[in-house]
């Protein structure tokens, strides 16, 4: 890995911890626009069956061993930042190998 | 704006699983073609500013809130493709590890957030992958993350209404105009950021935004 592409990298994980870890803590409460609409015209209420998520470490945007407040969010905002960039580079290498491979 | 569970029938979950599944499939075949080793990097780290900038809601209008909805930008920054790649990866991470929109939903919501911005995204694109980008990509990305969020969210609304998630008194045009006027006001800041984070992004790692390879070049060389 060229050092360039792991300053890029480091730069993911203070995007994950500034921005998940940090600044998503001071994030307005209020509805989103779909929820506020489905307040407005009284559809808030699911009315088929639904596929469940599997039950795992987080509620929502939150670590549940750490129940609500600074932390447990911070733990899942970071935590869900790597996660999304582990997949990516992961399934760019694959991408990345596959064009060289095909390359003459 | 991720649908929660159970407010897709299942004829309209399935279609637009179809949908978005057909166009991930798409993007997977066409995106090598566009991948050096530098945009590898980039497109990992826009994956967690999206995801981490979605988490972040900031209050609009009275009781209301917007987040980001980043595949707009993504689409800017490296082509609708790889865009529609990553947005698919964010809303699957989003969905299955905190349950933010249903299991069975991934699929409209891949169309409303990832795919549809995505392509408009993809569409302003070359106005800023040009030596001087002026104001008309100013202009455009503006109206362009207005138009963005606007076609989510008429999307949204339209699955909602033809899956009877809707009261039977709300008529379909007022349902799409409160939709829409809310998210009126989460697009122009969808639009501004947008500007902002793509002039930094080329000010600090332009040449992974750039293709290696000319679009003209490529094509003469497929030829």
């Amino acid at each position: 890995m060229t050092t360039y592409n792991r300053a890029t990298i480091l730069a993911g994980i203070v995007v994950g911890v500034v921005v998940g870890g940090i600044l998503s803590y001071f994030a307005s409460a209020n509805p989103d626009g779909l929820e506020k609409f489905q307040q407005d015209v009284g559809a808030e209420r699911p009315v088929h069956k639904g596929i469940e998520a599997p039950p795992i470490a987080f509620k929502e945007y939150n670590l549940k061993w750490l129940g609500g407040g600074f932390w447990a969010n911070a733990a899942a905002g970071v935590a869900g930042s790597l996660a999304v960039m582990g997949v990516l580079l992961g399934l760019g290498r694959l991408m990345h190998r596959r064009r060289a491979a095909t390359d003459p | 704006m991720h649908i929660g569970s159970g407010f897709l029938s299942p004829p309209v979950w399935g279609t637009m699983a179809a949908v978005s599944g057909a166009a991930l499939a798409a993007s997977l075949a066409l995106a090598p073609k566009r991948l050096d080793e530098r945009r590898v990097p980039l497109m990992g780290v826009m994956g967690a500013f999206v995801f981490a900038a979605q988490m972040v809601n900031f209050p609009i209008l009275a009781g209301t809130s917007g987040h980001l909805g980043g595949g707009f930008l993504l689409g800017i920054l490296l082509g609708s493709p790889l865009a529609i790649i990553v947005m698919g990866s964010i809303l699957v991470v989003q969905s299955l590890l905190f349950q933010d929109g249903g299991v069975e939903a991934l699929g409209a919501n891949a169309f409303a957030m990832g795919i549809m911005p995505c392509l408009v995204g993809g569409a302003v694109r070359r106005l800023w992958t040009r030596p001087r980008p002026g104001g008309l990509a100013f202009v455009f990305t503006f109206v362009g993350g207005i138009v963005s969020v606007l076609a989510g969210a008429t999307a949204v609304t339209l699955l909602l209404w033809w899956s009877g998630s809707l009261p039977a008194q709300v008529t379909l045009i007022g349902a799409l105009g409160v939709m829409d006027f809310i998210h009126l006001w989460i697009g122009v800041i969808e639009g501004l950021v947008t500007v902002a984070v793509v002039r930094f992004v080329l000010a600090v790692r332009r040449d992974a935004v750039i293709d290696a390879v000319p679009r003209a070049e490529a094509k003469k060389a497929a030829a």
